[in-house]
């Protein structure tokens, strides 16, 4: 990537706006708790053209619900398809295509129930098309990236298991596909038969790739252009110019409320400081204010007051090597951890947005606990411990160390040097080798332990602690770039995995971050938010939840245009 | 001249060939791959996705299937960024856009930047000459981006006369016209200020005055048709470097062009869109420099090719 992504599909929360620190709230058209769609302005406010005008940053690489793993794709998908479930203002997994959801008392059958509900092009959605559309996002042949969310779900692990075995015949997955434990016995029916307990199931659910898809209409339509392309999502598709323009229009066909919004433009814009120039030239209606101009824009006079922090779901830290080097001592990484005043970090680098981070879980999260934090600033302490670290690691001094490798792509040389400077002056002698790399190259190294330390960033996939954790720091995880392993960790994330009670899984979580910090794992250092501006003629934008590109777009059927 | 001009377009192919061979060798060398992003894909799905499109082959496999697609089929062959798309139709959307500004800036680039050289050097020495001159270094060393950004906050934010980006018809062309044109310009100016200073000296020059033929009919009918002659060869490869589409310019005005995906599949690592960018570039630029050639001939009744 040229630019720095928003990292992944980036949910971005404003619960936690308050936590942030002072940013002015908008008030968001006051909804309550379970409600996701209720636009509230009265008529006579709103003005005759109900146009939405957003900037979705890139060509989105594909439509295909399945198949899609990016913001520019999920900022669209939101409005032309809906899940079962959807994610309600306060982050609760609640019924959207689904009616109701009956979970069974082992948290391992889920009934889902469903409406009388239409796609774009009239046909009605049963319960066989979920069945379809679940068995082809599991599918091994088409490796869709987010297949893994499904790994819960009766035969999901088999199928993952597969996807790795070039050598598997079309029989073996069909049989295996067979064997996915989700069901319809009848058109409004829809049973998913789990594994293993996962209470988090239902935050699954809400997740873009877990939207019905007729099987006639895939096979015979692609997902690449407008004219053939069918949603079931408050809005439909309508153009799609490609590298250039999308526009969605309201879907008649739509089974909930009816949006206000008839027409949402979403461009294309590639820069963030086109998109800044685009929003300032009244072009389009939102957009994230690029860290260069926050502070002229936060001091306009005109520009100031539309703009608001916006916490998102996301972390900065950085990997220590675990496996191999000085970092795989203990006393090494507490002594690296201390050293680094992070409020510092965030004041100096972020221009104070954001939160500093101690753990991986972000607030706003269940399983976030801010006690957790082990080895705050404190740079006695971590001369102490550096002391004892070199003891252990026979050496008489840092810069008999050598060159300690420090990762990272460009980009992030300021937070690099930041880190290496505060060590350096911490721990005189110590020498570090900044290597910045080309992004793919960066990650391919990154991946396999060759540096000692170096740079990472998650962004949640879902608003749960297990996505925040598995897979980052269990041993062996997909994205465990610092190899760190304890088994006491894994063994509380697979306890918490099955723990049916919210408030006891939530309890794992937090001891299983205590366990990866008390080991100084990695080093968290921040928690993300944005600076976004909000057009004042844009009314019902929702400052919570979950967004993709722009604050709102989780919600873009709540979004009302007031004259102006 | 017909046999040479055949010869010298079949020579293309052969070009073609070795800038393929040495792109997709060098372009398999690097590190990384398609599917690489900041959270790791599970190791069984990216075997898959190797496996799907071929990335698992042998390089030299992996070429022929390539050569093959385009000989047999006209097929690039697919994206990896662009899951839903094929390298075909990528370029086919995005090429026109980007032709057309490009011819737009290098006609623009003529049009400013013959009179500003010639200007130049009839005023050598005085302020018509340090005017041009002035200019040139303005614009050769001011990046494009400079540019470009200047004349959105000026021309979009602040006066609101033209949009910040878009390709929706003229005035959405003219910002990014300026901008890409802003280096070839003084380009163009510089060369040209130059060769006619050159020819000014030239014995026919002096001749021609001698004989009492009126100044402007001595300037352009004698010194500019023979200035031009080193000036048109570097506008072949700008013209080519025009056409070809600018990333920076792209970006910033957000143009549905290809320009900007010379960089964007390298870091990407969607080979077959990177194959198709070089071709494109490798092929505007031979073929450019042919009609080049055949300008000289034009231009320069002594130049005869057999």
């Amino acid at each position: 990537m040229f630019r720095k992504r928003l990292v992944a599909t980036s949910m971005v929360v404003a619960i936690i706006a308050a936590a942030c620190g002072g940013s002015a709230s908008q008030a968001p058209a006051s909804l309550a708790p379970g409600d996701t769609a209720a636009p509230t302005e009265v008529a006579s406010n709103l003005a005759d053209e109900q146009i939405l005008r957003i900037d979705i940053i890139g060509e989105p690489p594909t439509l295909d619900p399945t198949m899609a793993s990016d913001s520019n794709s999920i900022a669209v998908l939101n409005a032309i398809h809906r899940p079962l479930m959807y994610l309600d203002h306060d982050l609760q997994a609640v019924p959207s295509l689904a009616e109701s959801v009956d979970v069974s008392a082992d948290a391992q059958t889920f009934t889902f129930t469903l409406r009388d509900a239409m796609y774009s092009d009239g046909n009605p959605i049963v319960a066989g098309d979920l069945v379809y559309s679940w068995k082809r996002l599991m599918d091994p042949r088409l490796a869709a990236p987010y297949s893994y969310v499904l790994d819960v779900v009766q035969g999901g692990p088999e199928l993952l298991a597969l996807a790795g075995d070039a050598a598997a015949t079309d029989a073996t997955i069909d049989a295996a596909l067979a064997n996915l434990g989700v069901s319809a016995p009848d058109d409004k029916t829809f049973i998913v038969q789990l594994a293993t307990p996962a209470t988090f199931f239902l935050t699954i659910a809400t997740l873009w790739v877990t939207v019905p898809l007729q099987k006639a209409w895939v096979d015979s339509s692609g997902f690449a252009e407008a004219a053939t392309y069918v949603g079931s999502g408050p809005f439909k598709l309508t153009t799609w110019e490609h590298q250039s323009e999308i526009v969605v229009t309201q879907n008649e066909n739509w089974y909930g409320d009816k949006p206000t919004l008839t027409e949402i433009h979403m461009a294309m814009l590639q820069e963030a400081s086109a998109q800044q120039a685009a929003f300032e030239a009244g072009e389009i209606d939102l957009a994230i204010v690029p860290s260069e101009d926050l502070a002229r824009v936060t001091s306009d006079p005109v520009l100031g007051p539309m703009t608001q922090k916006v916490a998102t779901f996301s972390i900065t830290y950085y990997n220590f090597n675990n496996a191999t080097g000085p970092t795989s001592n203990l006393n090494f990484r507490i002594a690296l951890t201390q050293a680094i005043d992070k409020q510092a970090f965030v004041d100096v680098l972020y221009g104070g947005t954001g939160l500093v981070a101690n753990s991986p879980v972000m607030p706003g999260i269940p399983g976030y606990d801010e006690t957790i934090n082990p080895y705050p600033f404190d740079l006695a302490s971590a001369q102490a411990h550096m002391a004892t670290a070199l003891q252990e690691l026979g050496v008489a001094s840092p810069a008999d160390l050598g060159k300690i490798t420090f990762g990272f792509n460009p980009g992030h040389e300021a937070r690099v040097a930041f880190l290496a400077e505060a060590w350096s002056q911490a721990f005189p002698g110590m020498v570090f080798d900044q290597i910045s790399a080309e992004f793919g190259v960066f990650l391919g190294v990154r991946h396999s332990g060759g540096y000692t330390i170096s740079r990472n960033g998650w962004g949640a996939d879902f608003p749960h602690a297990s996505n925040q954790l598995f897979g980052l720091y269990n041993c062996g995880g997909g994205n465990n770039d610092s190899i760190y392993c304890n088994e006491a960790f894994d063994a509380l994330l697979d306890q918490a995995a099955s723990e049916p009670d919210q408030d006891k899984q939530v309890e794992l979580y937090k001891q299983a971050q205590q366990i990866a910090m008390d080991d100084a794992a990695t080093i968290p250092l921040r928690f993300g938010a944005s600076t976004v501006a909000i057009a004042p003629y844009v009314s019902g934008v929702v400052v919570s939840p979950d967004i993709a590109q722009n604050v709102g777009d989780f919600w873009y059927e709540t979004i009302q245009i007031l004259k102006h | 001249m017909a046999t040479y001009l055949i010869r010298r377009f079949l020579w293309i192919i052969p070009v073609l060939f070795v800038v393929s061979v040495i792109t997709f060798g060098l372009m398999h060398a690097v590190p990384g791959g398609p599917w690489a992003r900041e959270k790791a894909l599970p190791e069984a799905t990216v075997a898959r996705l190797n496996a799907k499109y071929g990335l698992d082959k042998p390089v030299h496999e992996q070429y022929i299937n390539w050569v093959g697609g385009i000989v047999t089929r006209f097929d690039f062959g697919p994206s990896y960024k662009y899951v839903e798309r094929s390298v075909g139709d990528i370029v086919a959307d995005g090429v026109w856009p980007t032709v057309q500004l490009g011819v737009m800036a290098f006609l623009l680039a003529i049009l400013i930047g013959i009179p500003l050289g010639v200007i130049g050097a009839l005023g050598h020495n005085r302020w018509p000459d340090y005017l041009s001159t002035a200019i040139s270094i303005v614009g050769i060393s001011t990046p494009s981006f400079v540019l470009a950004i200047l004349l959105v906050v000026v021309f979009s934010v602040t006066l609101g006369w033209f949009p910040t980006n878009g390709w929706k018809g003229p005035n959405t062309w003219v910002l990014p016209t300026i901008a890409l044109a802003g280096f070839p310009i003084s380009q163009i100016a510089r060369y040209t200020r130059a060769s006619m200073l050159e020819v000014t000296r030239r014995d026919y020059v002096r001749t021609a005055h001698s004989k009492g033929i009126r100044n402007t009919a001595v300037v352009t009918r004698h010194m500019i048709r023979n200035a031009l002659i080193p000036v048109v060869t570097i506008l072949g490869p700008i013209l080519a470097f025009l056409v070809t589409g600018s990333f920076i310019i792209e970006k910033i005005f957000s143009i549905p062009g290809i320009g900007k995906f010379y960089v964007q599949s390298i870091g990407q690592r969607d080979y077959g869109l990177l194959m198709a960018m070089t071709l494109i570039y490798a092929f505007a630029v031979a073929f450019l420099n042919l009609i080049v050639d055949i300008l000289y001939a034009y231009i320069d009744p002594r130049i005869r090719y057999s």
